[in-house]
């Protein structure tokens, strides 16, 4: 077959998608507001996604994803502004970046650490965007023959995997995961109709609002650790202007290699299901500083240590997709998000969507590259902008912040029982944090318990209850092994790093 | 620090409370089925059980190891969560605008500071803001005022 005779086809269709007015203009409102709230510390991709979230339930699936990506991809490029400028990480993934950014700072070069960072992210998500288009269309086409078995294993394999390799203890991360499921099983079951832990209340016929529940979880849970965060930024103005922007041709040399082998790591980090962007900056940074000739300039201000983890978090970024829009299983809470707005809009994500819904999923790899693009020139020349945004005090913020949350939530059905959820939720959420569990987790078994549920089901049915299909068949008994690898990998780290701290003791 | 881990205690009992509720409750108020042809509660039930069991795993450890207990941020907790809750009281009856009014105000009693001016013009600029977002720009059918009967 005519691979490339397609691919060109495919372009042609997405560039008709992504071009049209509508869709330009939620792409632009996408990665602005992705970059306002990556500026600014304490809000995350998470926090900002499900903040805009029910924003896009007014707008048509393409666009709404469009839009959603974009506030995704958008807060990488805005979060190393405040990582450089002020020593604070504006999202996770931008953590690693003040290591090497805020040196940069305080020697007068932030202006030329800004410039470079944005080049290394887009360098970073376009070569993500080329991976996308050249492999989730193959793994889709391979994923078509897969049962339900398969999936329902593919699935447990996403969970194990992003509970026991993020942060935290792997077995509260399990804990959260199968919480999160318990939180998909109520509402109406598919199969009988009957209601599940509803105690009696109609409202929650439908289930728990997926947007309530992110929004408790990552937005209030948020602001309640926020609010005591005092102290307004002083920043340098000089050293934003345009002028001090100007990179030295030795700091273009010194980038080209750690931009390189940053977009490697963080496509390959992105991929993988429980690793995003912020474990591929980290493992970036991590590599760059082992290949370095002279070890001591890192932590310095030592420009390989901002572009490799930079150019990574949005390698990552995109990379991510593939699993999410190719098998429909993502990798990530903020993946498990998009694939919950694909769901609301009566989009149903896996392999087929590509050639059912072409022209959205053309469409939006499409609008990515234009994202990208608006990315760049959004943050050199407007660097002024959201400099100031750093400077707005956190008392006038997160009121402002709370209601888009009450409001958004308001309006995705017109009741005020979302509200009340969302209340619940953000109690859960600080209690959670309180007792050091990570909600990311939670998020991730809440999207994929119901899709699991459903295939564990089929799968039931049509090996007549015979519970060896999920070993007996090739790839699920593939999947499982790894998975079970995995939890025995992970339970061991945990066994050493507990016998650890008892030797330093006695030592 | 303590002598034991009450953190993971009490998490871990949560946890295996919660989960032994869900499997009474799944394997009480639900059909169970067979695995053949499985039931509504089935599932549910062996999630209780798994959520149970972790629970223990978690909770059973931290008996035999030191810990910390985070303190909690009382008044930031409860203004946030009832500032969430007053917007949720008045949507319907009054309309967005004192809604607006509502949050703001039970919000910024986070603070130990009283800002009278900040307050005022958070109301202000907010109700603004979101009659221009939601009302003009998404043409959403929200009340902005209304008056209950």
């Amino acid at each position: 077959m005519d691979v490339f005779g397609t691919l060109t086809g495919n372009i042609a269709l997405g560039l008709n998608t992504a071009l049209s007015a509508s869709n330009l203009f939620y792409c632009f409102v996408g990665v602005f507001l992705g970059t306002v709230i990556g500026v600014i510390p304490g809000l995350g991709a998470l926090a900002a996604i499900s903040m805009l979230f029910p924003i896009t339930f007014h707008l048509d699936p393409t666009a709404a994803l469009i839009m959603l990506a974009g506030i995704w991809y958008g807060t990488s490029y805005g979060g190393n502004t405040a990582s450089i400028l002020l020593n604070i990480p504006g999202t996770p993934a931008n953590a690693v970046t003040c290591l090497d950014g805020y040196p940069m700072t305080r020697q007068g070069r932030g202006g030329v650490a800004l410039l470079m960072t944005t080049v290394a992210s887009f360098v970073g998500g376009s070569i993500g965007i080329v991976l996308m288009m050249l492999f989730a269309p193959t793994i889709a086409s391979y994923a078509l023959s897969f049962g339900s078995a398969d999936y329902f294993s593919l699935m447990v394999l996403g969970l194990v995997a992003a509970s026991t390799i993020s942060d935290g203890s792997a077995i509260k991360g399990l804990a959260m995961v199968v919480l999160g499921i318990a939180f998909g099983t109520v509402g109406m079951d598919l199969y009988t109709g009957q209601a599940r832990f509803t105690f009696g209340m109609l409202e929650l016929a439908d289930g728990i609002s997926l947007v309530a529940l992110a929004m408790g979880l990552f937005g209030i849970s948020e602001i309640i650790v926020g609010v005591r965060q005092v102290g307004v930024a002083r920043i340098d103005r000089k050293s934003v202007t345009l002028r001090a922007m100007k990179p030295t041709r030795d700091d273009l040399r010194r980038s080209i290699g750690p931009m390189l082998r940053g977009t490697g790591l963080g496509s390959f980090f992105g991929t993988l299901p429980g690793t995003g962007p912020s474990v591929a900056a980290f493992m970036a940074y991590a590599v760059e500083k082992r290949v370095a000739k002279d070890r001591s300039r890192f932590g310095k201000g030592a420009i390989e240590g901002i572009m490799a983890p930079e150019s990574a978090n949005n390698a990552a970024d995109q990379t991510s997709f593939i699993p999410t829009l190719a098998l429909g299983i993502p990798g990530s809470p903020t993946m498990a998000l998009m694939l919950g707005a694909l769901i609301i809009h009566g989009i149903t994500p896996g392999p087929q969507l590509m050639t059912e819904q072409a022209s959205l999923f053309w469409g939006l790899v499409m609008s990515f590259w234009i994202g990208n693009l608006l990315l760049v020139v959004l943050n050199v020349p407007l660097i002024g902008l959201w400099v100031r945004l750093l400077l707005i005090p956190y008392h006038l913020l997160y009121p402002a912040v709370l209601m888009f949350i009450c409001i958004g939530v308001y309006t995705v059905n017109n009741n005020a029982f979302d509200v009340w959820l969302v209340l619940f939720f953000g109690a859960l959420g600080y209690g959670l944090r309180l007792l050091q569990f990570s909600a990311a987790p939670l998020l991730l078994g809440f999207v994929l318990g119901p899709l699991m549920e459903e295939h564990f089901r089929r799968a039931m049915l049509i090996s007549r209850g015979n519970l060896m299909t999920f070993l007996e068949r090739p790839i699920s008994g593939t999947v499982l092994a790894v998975t079970a690898l995995l939890l025995v990998w992970s339970a061991w780290a945990a066994f050493r790093q507990s016998r650890n701290p008892m030797l330093s003791v006695t030592n | 620090m303590y002598q034991r881990d009450y953190r993971d205690i009490i998490g871990g009992g949560l946890l295996l409370l919660t989960g032994a509720l869900i499997a009474w409750q799944a394997s009480t108020a639900l059909d169970l089925g067979t695995v053949r042809r499985m039931g509504p509660g089935l599932f549910p039930m062996a999630v209780g059980v798994l959520l149970a069991g972790f629970g223990l795993a978690i909770m059973i450890p931290a008996f035999f190891r030191q810990g910390t207990l985070d303190a909690v941020e009382i008044r930031p907790t409860l203004a946030v969560l009832a500032s969430v809750g007053a917007f949720a009281l008045t949507i319907r009856p009054y309309g967005l605008l004192p809604a607006i009014a509502a949050l703001v105000f039970v919000a910024m009693l986070a603070e130990t500071r009283f800002r009278p001016v900040a307050l005022v013009g958070s109301i202000v600029f907010l109700s603004l803001l979101a009659y221009l977002i939601f009302r003009v720009g998404l043409g959403l059918p929200l009340a902005m005022v209304r008056w209950p009967h």
